[in-house]
């Protein structure tokens, strides 16, 4: 539902950008997405084509979607998740582990007409 | 040509979240951002908050609704300082919204700011809005589900209310799994089992809550 919002604050970030580097045309946004962000991926699409505008009115906009994914402790390993939350080491089951992936909500890079 | 940037998507709100936490932080205003799904019991948690310990504390608060001012007339029924934002179809406040309302609230007569977000399980958790401290509010109406099923609130809040458990006799919902699943998600998330209409339960919020106005921010120490 706040995905608009999310749309206007990367069109925001990608106008800034253009004023700074100087380019009149941008044809593709590159973001990434973690899965546990709450960021639903068709709805940020759809956002982002009704939202696009000035340098930005014909870009396309490509999500890279983060899995879910940390470090145990107990088993020393690292892991990924299909799901959104983990609630105990996918390999080991103990508790002590850290989630350091899945919540990106970030602008890689601009491809931009030369 | 590709141009590089790497940058957080929500860099802005989160800087006018800093400029609202000092702004609050210099005037010695505790807030707190309180959310839940509409109907879980907000506006009640609040006015009953306000009964008990407005002779200690002196409350102001923010309502934010769709449209609206039916819980800033509860409120302010008080005689605490509320003003309404409406969003007028936003699922959420953002840091700006707060940024611009706050002129509006005399600071310097308040000690606990309340936030009241817009009803909703899922955006506002995503948004810093400047608070010292995230509280979420779910109803055991709502089901036992939900942490996992929304588990971003749940991960992002430092306390959890329980409200309505006045109504665990009548409903098939087990309490037990709720607490195990949202611990499960945040080990540190403390949790209050509370009817705010019965008032069981509530001293150890209203503890809990003085105790959290001393220690100020931590925001970034989580």
């Amino acid at each position: 539902m706040h995905e608009l919002s999310i749309a206007m604050s990367i069109l925001d970030i990608v106008r800034d950008a253009c004023a700074e580097e100087g380019c009149s045309r941008v044809e593709k946004v590159r973001v990434r997405i973690g899965k546990a962000s709450g960021i639903m991926a068709d709805s940020l699409l759809f956002s982002f084509d009704c939202a696009r505008s000035g340098a930005a009115a014909g870009a396309t906009l490509e999500i890279e979607e983060v899995p879910v994914g940390g470090h145990c402790r107990d088993c020393a390993s690292d892991f990924t998740v299909e799901e959104k939350y983990v609630l105990e080491c996918p390999l080991c089951g103990g508790p002590a582990f850290t989630i350091d992936s899945g919540h990106e909500l970030e602008v890689v890079d601009l491809e931009v007409d030369d | 040509m590709k141009v590089k940037l790497v940058k957080k998507i929500l860099a802005a709100n989160d800087r006018i979240a800093e400029a609202n936490r000092r702004l609050l932080s210099d005037a010695e205003v505790f807030s707190l951002n309180l959310m839940s799904a509409p109907g879980a019991g907000k506006t009640t948690l609040l006015s009953r908050t306000i009964g008990a310990l407005g002779g200690k504390l002196r409350f102001g608060v923010i309502e934010g609704d769709i449209q609206g001012t039916h819980d800033a007339e509860v409120i302010s029924a008080h005689g605490v300082p509320v003003v309404q934002i409406n969003t007028e179809g936003a699922c959420h406040l953002d840091a700006n919204m707060i940024n611009e309302i706050l002129p509006q609230l005399p600071l310097e007569e308040i000690d606990v700011l309340v936030v009241e977000n817009v009803g909703n399980l899922v955006c506002p958790a995503e948004f810093d809005v400047g608070e010292d401290a995230k509280v979420m509010l779910l109803s055991i109406t709502e089901g036992d589900d939900k942490p996992l099923k929304y588990p971003l609130m749940f991960q992002k809040s430092e306390a959890l209310i329980i409200n309505k458990i006045d109504l665990v006799p009548h409903l098939d919902v087990s309490l037990e799994k709720i607490r195990r699943d949202a611990q499960g998600l945040n080990p540190k998330l403390r949790i209050f089992e509370v009817s705010c209409k019965s008032g069981e339960g509530m001293e150890a919020w209203y503890g809990w809550l003085q105790g959290r106005k001393e220690s100020g921010s931590l925001h970034g120490a989580l």
